[in-house]
């Protein structure tokens, strides 16, 4: 093992929980059963890296190795740093037949054909998943591993998530994924988050959705806590109108978690009182960003609680309906009612 | 557009009726919670967003001995919701049966105006002004208490006691330099 290797490792078990060392270890499998048993997982950080440095030297463990341990604990928690989707458009028609072994060989080759240093490791997630490692060196360099990019992508769905991209990388990525999955292009499609399972969940509409319906369920049945007779609410069917257009909006029960949406506007300034920042003919760019530990829970409450009012107002609905959470807001046309959403990019 | 009236039905024997009047709906159901665990009284709770009240409950719905609107100061809209509430509440409530019950005005993000504001509208209302702490569970069981008082005497349970009586004594009152700048 060689000096960058040993970094590697020590900064890898650094960064996983003690708690959840043991497992890892144990799904890794490179270790023998004297060997796991030999490690005393009540010891400092420290001295685990030092004891594991040593089995590794013993069983003569290389940089694949390392980083497979790494993919492992990637997989199992994913929610490190921020995930970005990308969306397949255009598939060709053998798309639907592309199979896991043939899109590594093809993902690897296509890659290898742009950039001469990389190192790819790719693994099969029990959930259909693809998860793809890539480490990116450049012309002189060999491949960085510190920094590597993952990949995610679930074979026949149009939809990649990507973390820690470069924008140098991104276009390499971009045109092996293309290649390799036999679509035609790829583009952004908007949406960021710290969750992987939330903006997969969002943009494959794996969450609850409530839809408009005619017979709407009794009240008694979503809330059974209101029970004491001597409390009653006067407007509770308000209440349960407004409940039902929030949840229509935003989906009902456990919403994905997204941390922000971010809405770009060049749209022109309006405002009778104001007339020097009216008659501009640039538009007039702000940028307005919601943040919350789960944006469409607050939004949903917002709107379920009259905050808000209701029906929701298309900006904010469109977060869950289109699966985006930036967009960028122009001018549609000249009249001032006429103001379109368009989003771009 | 329905007046709510005091006097327009019968009172029930040795109950109290109580309308708790808040735009968010958070407090008003930990209030309520423990406004019926009293024992010596039958408390009926109503539990409303905002005035008017729905007129096909207007058959069910007792007589309303209190009405109180619960002001988050910490929101604007909470504030207006209560103001434009007031309109929809005969001027014979105005006599000891409203009360205005302010929460998180230790907020330091709270402007002084909005408290200054409630403060002047509850006085030109002759209304008492409560501050309640909504978070803690002693807060919700003391301002409980002060309710329960303020509504026996306004449903007619405390012998020589009425509500116009207790108003007097108790209503909001503004300091007469409100509106001078402060120096310090």
């Amino acid at each position: 093992m060689d000096e960058s290797t040993k970094r590697l490792l020590q900064r890898l078990i650094r960064r996983i929980p003690t708690q959840m060392l043991r497992t890892t270890l144990d799904k890794w499998g490179r270790l023998t059963g004297g060997q796991l048993h030999s490690m005393d997982f009540t010891q400092s950080k420290w001295a685990l890296t030092e004891k594991l440095l040593a089995i590794c030297e013993e069983n003569e463990l290389a940089v694949k190795h390392i980083t497979e341990l790494e993919m492992i604990y990637i997989i199992d928690n994913p929610n490190q740093g921020m995930w970005y989707a990308f969306q397949l458009m255009d598939p060709e028609d053998d798309a639907h037949s592309v199979e896991l072994t043939q899109f590594k060989e093809q993902f690897k080759s296509h890659l290898r054909e742009l950039i001469r240093h990389v190192s790819v490791k790719i693994k099969k997630h029990t959930d259909e998943a693809v998860w793809i490692r890539i480490a990116w060196g450049d012309t002189f360099s060999r491949p960085n591993h510190m920094k590597p990019t993952y990949v995610v992508h679930s074979l026949q769905t149009p939809y990649v998530f990507v973390t820690s991209l470069t924008s140098k990388q991104k276009p390499l990525l971009s045109q092996a994924l293309v290649l390799s999955t036999r679509y035609q292009a790829i583009k952004d499609a908007n949406l960021s988050g710290r969750k992987l399972t939330a903006i997969r969940d969002l943009l494959m509409r794996q969450y609850h959705q409530v839809f408009p319906t005619r017979y709407p369920t009794p009240l008694a049945e979503n809330n059974p806590a209101v029970s004491n007779q001597h409390i009653e609410k006067e407007q509770a069917e308000s209440a349960a109108n407004r409940l039902q257009a929030a949840c229509e909006a935003f989906g009902g029960g456990m919403l994905p978690q997204l941390q922000s949406a971010v809405y770009k506007l060049e749209t022109k300034f309006r405002d009778h009182s104001n007339k020097t920042m009216t008659e501009r003919e640039e538009p007039f760019r702000c940028v307005v960003k919601f943040a919350s530990t789960n944006l469409l829970e607050s939004l949903r409450h917002c709107a379920s609680s009259g905050i808000a009012s209701t029906p929701v107002t298309p900006l904010l609905s469109s977060i869950p309906l289109k699966g985006k959470n930036y967009f960028v807001i122009t001018d549609n046309g000249p009249g001032p009612s006429s103001q379109m959403r368009q989003p771009q990019k | 557009m329905s007046l709510l009236k005091p006097f327009s039905k019968l009172p029930g024997l040795c109950t109290a009726n109580i309308l708790l009047v808040e735009s968010e709906e958070q407090f008003q159901q930990s209030l309520a919670d423990a406004l019926v665990e009293e024992t010596a009284v039958t408390v009926n709770v109503r539990l409303a967003k905002s005035l008017p009240l729905p007129m096909e409950n207007e058959e069910s719905r007792p007589r309303i001995d209190l009405v109180v609107f619960i002001i988050n100061l910490t929101s604007e809209l909470s504030f207006q919701s209560a103001e434009a509430s007031l309109k929809y509440l005969d001027p014979g409530y105005f006599l000891g049966k409203v009360c205005f019950m302010v929460t998180n005005a230790r907020n330091a993000s709270v402007p002084t105006e909005r408290l200054d504001a409630v403060r002047k509208l509850a006085a030109s209302l002759n209304c008492p002004l409560l501050f309640a702490e909504d978070q803690t569970p002693d807060g919700v069981t003391n301002a409980t208490e002060r309710l329960l008082t303020i509504l026996k005497v306004a449903a007619g349970l405390v012998p020589m006691a009425t509500a116009l009586y207790l108003s007097n004594l108790t209503r909001c009152t503004v300091p007469p330099d409100i509106d001078q700048p402060s120096f310090d």
